[in-house]
C-alpha cells in the first residue's frame, strides 16, 4: 500500500470537502502521518453534528532492537559492556530501557554516542542487552493517532467513539449521544477502504 | 472649521524619524501610534489633507514608505468561537493582522463557550466587551449550515456593525444577523499566505472599511464635541502617567472615544478634569466609564447635538 493512495472527505455540501481535506492534510503532514497512513475516508454531515473517520494504516513498523541501532564490546579489566550507538536519536528511550533493567547507578554515558553498562556476569548482559526493544513505533502511533483524530474533528464534537485493531482505525464524534447506528455506519467505510485490497486495485 | 484629517502608516527606518513627527506637529496632525522595532518604526498619523504631499516628500527623503490606512482611529473586535486550536491561531490571527496592515487596533476575544453548534452561546460579559469597539469580526469556520443555522445566535446583545467571515461562498443575506459576510476565509491549519487566501483578506479590509466610513459619515451629520485624535493629545499632556504604560497603544482610540489602559478608579477622575483651551472640561463633553477590558477608562464624546457645540 502506498501512502495516502485513498484521501477521500465526503460533506454534504460537496463544494466544502475541498476545504476540509485542506485541514485534514495540515494536520497529517503536521503530526508527521504522510508515511504511515495508506487509505483514509473522512465523513462529515454537519447537520446532524457527525464527524467520522476510517483509517487503513501502512503495516511494516516493527520494534526497534538495541541490536539493529548499536554494537557492544566487553570491557574486562573494568568489568562493564561497552555500547556503541549508530542511531543517535534512539538515546533517550535507549538508556531509559537500560537504567530500569540495570539501575541507574550501573548506566554510565561518557559520550554522546558511548553507553557503559556495569555488570558482574558480562556475557550474559552482553547477549541480553541486544533484545531489548528500544522503541516501539506502534505504541507511538497509536498515542498520535488519538491526537489526530480530535485535532481533526470540529470543535465541540465531545461525544467520541474510537477502536483500533490490527492497523485499522475508525472515529465518530458528535456533540449528541453516540448512536450505533453511525459507528456501523463508520465500519462500512472501513471496509470499503479495505475491500480494495482483495480486489488487487487500488483508487 | 478644523482641517480634514487623512490617515496614513509611515513604515521605515527609525534614524531621523522624529523629522517626520516634527513636521507632523508643525502641519496639525496627530500621531496616533508609534510602533519601534529595533531599527525600524512603524508610525500610524492623521494628517491634514492639504499637506499629505509634504509629508510624502519627507518620507521619500528618508527612504521609508508612506501608505494610507483607512481603518485608523478604529478598535476592532476579532471574535473567534473559542481559544482551541480549531478556531486559533491560524484564521482569526491572520484576520487581524490584516486589519492592523489597515491601521486598526485589534483585540482578539476568544469567547468561553462559543464552540459546537447546540453549545454555543456567549456570556454577558463578553457581549458587553465586544459592544465597546467600533466593528466586530467574527471568524467562523468551513460548514455552510452552521454559519447560517447554528452560529449566529452568538450576535444576539451585540449592537456594533457586525461582520462574518467564513469558508464557503454565501450571500450577506443569507447569514442572519450580520452586516457584511466575507467568503474563503475559513478555519485552516496554516498561515493564509496563498493567493486567494489574500485576495480574501484584501476583500476583508474593504468591506470593514466600508462600514467603518459608514460610520463616520453617521457621525458627521451630528459630529463629536471633541476630535479623538486631539483628546488623545490632551490626554498625553495632561494625565502624564499615561506616559509609564507598557501596553502597545496605551491610548487606543474609537470612531467616538477612545480606550485609555489606566485603571478606572485612580485615573477617571484625573481625565474627567482635563480642560481645553475653549473652556470645556473633559467630564462635560463625554462619558467617562469603566471599560469591561481589565477596568481600563472608557471615553466616550458626546456629540453636538447634546452639549450645543464643538470645539
Amino acid at each position: 500500500m502506498e501512502p495516502l493512495e485513498i484521501f477521500i472527505v465526503e460533506t454534504t455540501e460537496p463544494s466544502e470537502a475541498k476545504a476540509y481535506e485542506s485541514i485534514m492534510k495540515d494536520i497529517i503532514s503536521e503530526l508527521a502521518f504522510v508515511r504511515t497512513i495508506g487509505r483514509i475516508k473522512v465523513r462529515i454531515r454537519p447537520e446532524d453534528s457527525l464527524f467520522m473517520m476510517a483509517i487503513v494504516l501502512r503495516s511494516g513498523l516493527p520494534p526497534i532492537k538495541a541490536k539493529e541501532i548499536s554494537s557492544t564490546e566487553l570491557d574486562r579489566p573494568g568489568s562493564k559492556v561497552v555500547i556503541t550507538v549508530t542511531d543517535e536519536k534512539t538515546i533517550p528511550q535507549f538508556l531509559e530501557k537500560l537504567w530500569t533493567q540495570f539501575g541507574r547507578a550501573n548506566v554510565i554515558q561518557p559520550q554522546r554516542n558511548l553507553i557503559e553498562v556495569i555488570s558482574d556476569d558480562l556475557e550474559a548482559t552482553e547477549d541480553s542487552i541486544g533484545d531489548i526493544v528500544v522503541d516501539d513505533p506502534e505504541k507511538s502511533l497509536r498515542e498520535r493517532l488519538a491526537d489526530m483524530a480530535i485535532r481533526a474533528t470540529p470543535e465541540g464534537f465531545r461525544i467520541r467513539y474510537h477502536s483500533l485493531d490490527d492497523g485499522k482505525f475508525i472515529f465518530v464524534a458528535s456533540e449528541d449521544t453516540m448512536q450505533q447506528e453511525w459507528i456501523d455506519e463508520a465500519r462500512v467505510m472501513l471496509e470499503d477502504l479495505t475491500g480494495d485490497d482483495v480486489n488487487g486495485s487500488s483508487a | 472649521m478644523a482641517a480634514v484629517l487623512e490617515p496614513y502608516i509611515y513604515e521605515g527606518g527609525i534614524h531621523k524619524h522624529s523629522l517626520i513627527l516634527e513636521l507632523l506637529e508643525d502641519l496639525g496632525g496627530y500621531l496616533v501610534q508609534k510602533t519601534p522595532a529595533s531599527t525600524e518604526v512603524t508610525l500610524v498619523m492623521l494628517i491634514p489633507k492639504k499637506d499629505v504631499p509634504l509629508v510624502e516628500e519627507l518620507c521619500n527623503k528618508l527612504l521609508g514608505k508612506l501608505t494610507s490606512a483607512p481603518l485608523t482611529g478604529t478598535e476592532i473586535a476579532v471574535v473567534s468561537p473559542t481559544l482551541a486550536s480549531h478556531h486559533l491561531p491560524h484564521s482569526a490571527c491572520d484576520v487581524a493582522e490584516f486589519l492592523r496592515r489597515g491601521g486598526a487596533n485589534t483585540n482578539m476575544i476568544g469567547l468561553a463557550r462559543g464552540m459546537g453548534r447546540r453549545v454555543a452561546l456567549s456570556a454577558d460579559y463578553e457581549r458587553r466587551l465586544i459592544n465597546e469597539h467600533d466593528v466586530a469580526v467574527f471568524s467562523f469556520g468551513t460548514f455552510k449550515d452552521c454559519i447560517i443555522n447554528k452560529k449566529p445566535k452568538l450576535f444576539e446583545g451585540i449592537d456594533i456593525p457586525i461582520i462574518v467571515t467564513g469558508g464557503p461562498d454565501l450571500k450577506t443575506e443569507d447569514v442572519p444577523g450580520c452586516d457584511i459576510y466575507v467568503g474563503g476565509i475559513g478555519r485552516v491549519a496554516h498561515r493564509m499566505r496563498k493567493g486567494p487566501e489574500l485576495d480574501a483578506m484584501d476583500v476583508l479590509n474593504e468591506k470593514v472599511g466600508e462600514i467603518i466610513n459608514l460610520k463616520r459619515e453617521r457621525i458627521s451629520k451630528d459630529p463629536l464635541v471633541v476630535l479623538p485624535a486631539r483628546l488623545m493629545k490632551e490626554v498625553q499632556e495632561q494625565v502624564p502617567d499615561i506616559h509609564d504604560v507598557l501596553t502597545p497603544a496605551p491610548i487606543t482610540l474609537q470612531l467616538d472615544g477612545m480606550r485609555v489602559k489606566l485603571p478606572f478608579e485612580e485615573y477617571h477622575e484625573a481625565i474627567g478634569n482635563i480642560e481645553f483651551d475653549e473652556g470645556f472640561k473633559l467630564s462635560d463633553i463625554a462619558d467617562i466609564m469603566p471599560s469591561k477590558m481589565k477596568n481600563y477608562v472608557l471615553i466616550k464624546i458626546k456629540r453636538r447635538s447634546e452639549v450645543g457645540s464643538i470645539i
